[in-house]
């Protein structure tokens, strides 16, 4: 008892990231096991809904190497990532240009605005049937969805980004008799850069989801498609699989985001 | 060269029936390189006199010039120290200081000794590459006072800069900011609702009415501090023992006393 | 900063924005440049949108279409909020609980939504269960990350008065933790409710028989690009219904405890 109590002591005494990462690789693991147990060792779990370890570890070879869904997985990667970045950064380019200028200038929001809310109330997967039926099942289709997707929160937060600037600052800098031009690359763009930030996330999370449900729709290669295709097989381990990856891709792409965030924000309170 | 002048200004706010008379009749000339503080209770309207000579509101009624010439936009030449020190978060300390040379197209070679002399002045030479937020409160405050006199303004405008800094800070940067007024004086209108502080640091100290702010009477500093060599004491403490400080102070603290 | 419009101002200004949309939009038809098919009228729309308010079309009228997805979508938000708040409350009392859930939806959350679409019809079919099951995967992280947070952040000074008056756990989370962060629910739920709708009209897209989604893709099957934006243009105006009632939802909330909307 007086040993238990000790280590409980020691755990407490921890670093609480330590700590943290010491459950979450526990829970994890536990995880795994229980997926184990109730697949391969009792069957509890019948291998026609969801798959078992072996299973799944076989589709994802399967997928690795000889492919599936009429590719290899690095071709369906490469192609989605193709669509999702390409698209992403159009439409973010585009979206902060548009919410600057909504947020400078008053008359430009004013005009832009009612269109503004009329469309966005439209979810963005609710363009992939008309997309379809204007651009086909290719990837110009894919491409004009992830653009409307990425485009409305990089409007939305960097429009707030500019609105919401502190007045204080805006004042210190015209004290400083700062010119136009200084003003937008020195004092709004940088000061609106979290807002922005922020709307950039959004846009990347509405892209990949978007560009999922567009090849899950139709296409002709992707990880939508290998999704559809599994489904279709009634292909557990091959959903599962699909699923990881699109799950893996998402994490990195966040990843790096994040990074660049990191860096462009460095002057930020931690 | 650097005096203001408020010339029968009126403010309002508002319009219809949500009409705020915030001034009436304001009119006070501070001289070249003399440091007015006003003084009076909150809401009375000290900083929009403030920031009425700033040029970021424009009187209702009356003008505001500083050298003789009307104030109609915010300019290098009458630069402000912030309560919130307003400095650019992305900016390093240097950034910071230099921004205001830049805007007046100073070339680097030109730039480089005001700066330095301006972060020598200030201390802060170790500090340059710093950001903000790596700062404490009195630090920061320096940066933007720094900030302030690189840019060699005619008129320095301070709205409750010690306001948002605690206690011993607030009177380092009080003993700091006489230093500067010895080394290198400045015509200063310096917004506070300290009546210690305004007595301290102003040649003059301007009091104001409750609402409709008007100036109810102007206290003469510096004849009694020259008389009493004030300036002889290093230290804040011992100039506020002395009796003639707490005589002005406590003449002072009754007059606004009678405006709550 | 350009100083603030006039409200006649930004009418005005709304107005001309508004008006140059549909002119561009009915000149590029009329002139030809694109086909009817392709890019019907504004007017053709709203047309095809009355036409299909009593006339039946894939098997149902679009009232009925509409019904059958929103049926769908209480399901599977209430089941959302049901479980995400009370999870995200508790979570962020027992820091326990926290420290073990959180890795697991920490990896759940990088998976699209929509990428639920092959399980949820395997497990739940294609009718009522399976877009369920894709609506509560949209809806359940930002239910549970605003309880979170809500429940998190709380003010250290509330829960230590509580646990000095001496409240027992379940108490100190419904009656101190749950109304100090309802403001961060509540827009939590606004959250969800939009990633909700948008996650059904996507589930509808690819597997179901009946419901909103479902009729905009026979319309994209039939080549009918009205039928399509007729559908666009009501899934936008239940969209915006939800999000209005959720938006007075969380000023009332805001306006009970004090604070500024």
């Amino acid at each position: 008892m007086q040993a238990f109590a000790e280590t409980w002591e020691g755990q407490g005494d921890m670093r609480p990231r330590m700590r943290r990462t010491f459950v979450a690789v526990t829970t994890l693991s536990a995880l795994g096991v229980a997926w184990f147990v109730l697949t391969t060792e009792t069957g509890l779990i019948s291998s026609g809904r969801f798959p078992d370890p072996a299973a799944t570890w076989a589709a994802m070879r399967q997928l690795a190497g000889p492919g599936y869904a009429g590719s290899t997985l690095v071709v369906h990667v490469a192609q989605s990532l193709k669509l999702v970045l390409g698209g992403f950064l159009f439409a973010s380019a585009l979206g902060v240009s548009v919410g600057l200028l909504m947020g400078w200038n008053r008359k430009a929001e004013a005009l832009i605005n009612p269109v503004f809310l009329l469309l966005r109330p439209i979810p963005p997967l609710a363009w992939i049937p008309l997309a379809i039926l204007w651009l086909g099942l290719g990837d110009a289709a894919k491409i004009m969805v992830i653009v409307i997707a990425a485009f409305v929160p990089s409007v939305i937060n960097t429009s707030t980004g500019v609105r919401t600037i502190d007045p204080t600052i805006v004042e210190a800098a015209r004290m400083l008799g700062t010119p136009h031009w200084r003003y937008m690359s020195e004092v709004l763009v940088p000061a609106s850069l979290p807002a922005i930030f922020t709307g950039l996330r959004l846009s990347l999370q509405a892209a990949w989801t978007t560009l999922v449900a567009a090849e899950l729709v139709g296409a002709l290669a992707g990880i939508g498609l290998v999704l559809n295709v599994a489904q279709q097989d009634i292909y557990p381990a091959m959903i599962l699989s699909a699923m990881f990856v699109v799950g893996v891709l998402g994490w990195l792409m966040t990843l790096l985001l994040g990074l660049v965030e990191s860096y462009a924000l460095g002057w930020r309170t931690a | 060269m650097g005096s203001i002048c408020f010339d029968k200004v009126d403010k309002v706010f508002g319009a219809g029936s949500g009409v705020l008379k915030a001034l009436e009749d304001i009119n006070l000339i501070v001289a070249d390189k003399e440091f007015v503080a006003i003084v009076g209770p909150s809401g009375c309207g000290k900083t929009t006199c403030l920031r009425m000579v700033a040029g970021f509101e424009a009187p209702s009624a009356g003008t505001i010039s500083v050298d003789g010439k009307v104030i109609i936009a915010p300019g290098p030449d009458r630069a402000v120290v912030f309560q919130q020190f307003a400095l650019f978060p992305w900016k390093t300390v240097r950034g910071n200081i230099e921004m205001g040379l830049r805007n007046k197209n100073m070339p680097r070679a030109q730039r480089a000794p005001l700066v330095e002399g301006a972060l020598k002045l200030m201390n802060l030479e170790s500090h340059a590459e710093a950001f903000p937020h790596q700062l404490s409160g009195g630090m920061q405050q320096r940066v933007a006072i720094a900030r302030a006199y690189v840019l060699d303004p005619a008129v320095l405008l301070m709205d409750e800069p010690f306001g948002a800094l605690d206690a011993q800070t607030r009177v380092v940067m009080q003993e700091e900011l006489v230093r500067l007024a010895r080394l290198n004086p400045r015509t200063v209108l310096f917004i506070t609702h300290s009546v210690e502080e305004a007595v301290y640091l102003a040649d003059r100290v301007a009091i104001m009415s409750r609402r409709p702010g008007r100036i109810k009477g102007i206290v003469d500093i510096k004849a009694v501090r020259l008389a009493e060599q004030w300036d002889k004491s290093e230290r804040i403490e011992d100039v506020m023992e002395r009796e003639s400080f707490v005589h002005l102070r406590s003449n002072i603290w009754k007059s606004l006393r009678e405006e709550k | 900063m350009e100083p603030r419009l006039q409200p006649l101002e930004t009418i005005a200004y709304g107005a001309i924005g508004l008006v140059t949309f549909f002119a561009i939009w009915t000149i590029v038809v009329l002139s030809g440049a694109v086909p009817h098919t392709f890019l019907p009228l504004p007017t053709a729309i709203l047309t095809r949108f009355t036409f299909l308010l009593t006339h039946s079309f894939a098997g149902a009228t679009l009232p009925q279409h509409l019904l059958a997805s929103i049926d769908r979508y209480l399901g599977g938000f209430l089941l959302a909020a049901l479980v995400g708040v009370p999870l995200g409350l508790l979570m962020g009392w027992f820091r326990w609980l926290d420290d073990i859930l959180s890795p697991i939806f920490d990896g759940l959350r990088f998976i699209a939504p929509i990428a639920w679409v092959p399980f949820a019809a395997l497990w739940f079919g294609t009718g009522y269960g399976g877009p369920i099951m894709i609506i509560f995967a949209g809806a359940f992280s930002p239910c549970l990350i605003n309880a979170h947070r809500g429940a998190r952040f709380v003010n250290a000074s509330l829960t230590e008065a509580a646990s000095m008056l001496g409240t027992g756990h379940f108490r100190t989370i419904t009656e101190v933790l749950l109304p100090a962060s309802l403001p961060s629910i509540v827009a939590g739920l606004r959250v969800a409710a939009g990633l909700g709708w948008q996650s059904l009209v996507g589930a509808e897209l690819i597997v179901a028989a009946n419901g909103i989604g479902y009729m905009m893709v026979q319309g994209q099957a039939n080549l009918q690009t009205s039928t399509v934006m007729a559908g666009m243009v009501s899934i936008g105006l239940v969209g915006f219904g939800m999000d209005r009632l959720l938006r007075l939802a969380e000023r009332a909330v805001g306006k009970r405890l004090g604070r500024p909307a």
